[in-house]
């Protein structure tokens, strides 16, 4: 319910505030909050602190920047990339092709990171790599798709990325980044994900992924394939997290390697902890919080982001190790424990 | 048929043999105890037979299936349940989560996105909780219980997964006297209606519900039959029990 108030009230704000930049700042922050929520599941629900959720980020940007660029080409007059050209190459390259078809490419910008998640998932977990280990091997294939990214200059562009020309348009509809629709879609996107995640958590799935965090030998003597679960769950991240980079290009027009960066991978884990990791709810508002500090922190204060993050970091695992959503269920505990106190001298009221 | 059928099994590390040659049969709706002296070999035994390891050599089959090289939970699946020396709940769950994660047959992830529970389900965790005595702790996470009632709450579950053999590994280690004889109840209302392989210390809490008694030492086979006949055992008495008898 509080997380239909809370989409709802989101959805309200480009009919109250007439600002395009802020629209793409909370447009932005959204897509930070399904990268949270994505790591809120995986690693709050699942127990694997994966730090490769920028993995399936960064692909599903690719995804998503090279249709935007090829609906910008022309199959006759223009039909390869400016970037292409620079780096002598004389046809498109076979990776491109697909890219023709807006949907096609779309499709690809999900299923591919999907994919990969599943086979990579399938290869740690059968092997039932866990804990610390799950961490730094995607750390490692996060690094090692930053690198492909990076080198293969002819094909992605190297270090400068696309930027695509146009916005993206579908179904005839240009979506600029800077309108209430690019907003919606933001929000459309995280809402959705985020009440289906809600459900899933609440379902017997829900509590059995919540099990094999608890104790994965417990879970296997029940009779689950443990490592099923965690792949299925792993993957699950993953979709949302190609969301996140699929509306990430939709509202910059640009996609460069730094979504692949690991700086990248390890904010998100940062937020969903400041946030609280265990709540979607605390997952979503550590990414609209942290992001909104940076923004509105001040030019001088911005070569020294690190370390106050880093700060903030320290202070909510010291402090508040559920975070920063834990003060507000403190206090609505309250508020619940003094309603029920009240409704109970009415009865005895009453009885008397 | 037997349910349980172990054939000779033997396990090594390395030079070190745990388990050398070890048979032993259960029938239907009995109740085993498995007892031995420290290091006999007892929980490699149940481990090797709910697949925790891998086994060096033998065979296992249960209902005539040859369960020998299945992984943990397609043996799990087949119906043997297996409860922990040190008791294995999910101690962020609350009791009735903990129940209620055991209960099912069903246990692809798919199908349980989309299950609604039932009232079978409800029943169930009604009559197992009222029978390890959590009916009033059903909200309580996990965590928070104490150790006897940890250990309930594994029997619990065990009873929850509903399995044709279930193997107790020490299940009133840690308890109080009184929480023992709860336990010695416990395991007698079971008694006939499941099969149990009971690893146990305890010698009264074995003589409270043993039919027959199984004696390993070093990984072999030591003695098999009643209390009486193995109180009386000369061998039995030598290496496990001391001159001076039971207690």
């Amino acid at each position: 319910m509080a997380y239909i108030t809370l989409f709802a009230i989101l959805a309200l704000v480009p009919i109250v505030f007439d600002d395009s930049f802020l629209l793409n700042q909370l447009s932005r922050y959204s897509v930070f909050a399904m990268l949270a929520v994505s790591v809120s599941l995986v690693w709050g629900i699942g127990g694997i602190l994966s730090l490769g959720q920028g993995i399936a980020f960064g692909l599903a940007a690719y995804g998503m920047g090279m249709t935007m660029q090829m609906q910008f080409q022309d199959p006759i007059t223009n039909p390869i990339p400016s970037f292409m050209l620079t780096n002598e190459l004389e046809h498109l390259p076979l990776l491109w092709e697909p890219f023709w078809s807006t949907p096609l490419g779309l499709m690809l910008a999900w299923l591919v990171p999907v994919t990969f998640f599943v086979g990579f998932g399938a290869m740690m977990f059968q092997a039932r790599v866990a804990g610390v280990f799950v961490s730094i091997m995607t750390l490692a294939m996060l690094a090692a798709w930053y690198s492909m990214a990076y080198d293969m200059q002819p094909f992605t562009a190297g270090f400068n990325g696309i930027s695509p020309p146009l916005p993206f348009s579908i179904f005839g509809v240009d979506i600029d980044p800077y309108s209430p629709l690019a907003y919606w879609i933001c929000i459309g996107f995280l809402g959705t994900l985020t009440i289906l995640t809600k459900l899933l958590i609440h379902s017997k799935f829900g509590l059995i992924v919540q099990a094999t965090r608890d104790d994965a030998e417990r879970a296997r003597f029940l009779g689950y394939n443990v490592a099923y679960y965690q792949v299925v769950v792993f993957a699950i991240s993953g979709f949302i997290a190609a969301c996140a980079g699929i509306c990430w290009v939709m509202v910059v027009q640009y996609v460069s390697p730094t979504s692949l960066e690991l700086s990248m991978s390890v904010s998100a884990v940062v937020w969903a902890a400041v946030g609280g990791r265990l709540s979607l709810m605390g997952a979503i508002l550590g990414a609209f919080l942290v992001n909104g500090i940076q923004s509105y922190m001040g030019d001088e204060l911005q070569q020294v982001w690190m370390i106050i993050l880093g700060f903030i970091f320290i202070g909510v695992v010291l402090f508040l190790p559920k975070g920063l959503i834990s003060i507000f269920e403190y206090i609505f505990s309250i508020f619940d424990s003094k309603i029920i106190k009240q409704s109970k001298n009415q009865t005895e009221n009453e009885a008397l | 048929m037997n349910l349980l059928e172990i054939n000779s099994i033997t396990k090594r590390y390395g030079d070190y043999t745990v388990i050398d040659g070890f048979s032993l049969s259960i029938k239907n709706g009995e109740l085993r105890c498995l007892l031995g002296p420290n290091g006999a070999g007892k929980t490699t035994c149940l481990d090797l037979i709910s697949g925790r390891q891998p086994l060096s050599g033998g065979s296992i089959f249960l209902n005539g299936v040859d369960i020998t090289s299945s992984n943990e939970h397609q043996i799990a699946r087949r119906g043997i349940g297996r409860k922990f020396q040190i008791p294995a709940v999910f101690k962020e769950l609350s009791v009735m989560d903990n129940l209620e994660v055991a209960y099912g047959k069903e246990k692809g992830p798919f199908y349980n996105m989309f299950d609604p529970g039932n009232s079978s389900r409800n029943k169930k965790i009604q009559e197992i909780s009222e029978l390890i005595g959590l009916q009033d702790r059903l909200n309580v996470i996990s965590g928070v219980l104490s150790h006897g009632e940890t250990q309930w709450l594994e029997i619990g579950m065990v009873l929850m997964q509903d399995p044709n053999l279930m193997l107790m590994d020490e299940p009133t280690a840690g308890m109080t006297e009184k929480e023992t004889y709860k336990t010695s109840q416990i395991f007698n209302s079971l008694k006939g209606r499941h099969t149990l392989i009971v690893v146990e210390h305890d010698m009264s809490f074995v003589r409270e519900i043993a039919d027959t008694i199984t004696v390993m030492h070093m990984g072999q086979l030591l003695a098999e039959g009643s209390i009486s006949e193995i109180e009386n055992n000369k061998k039995v008495r030598a290496v496990y029990l001391g001159t001076e008898g039971i207690h």
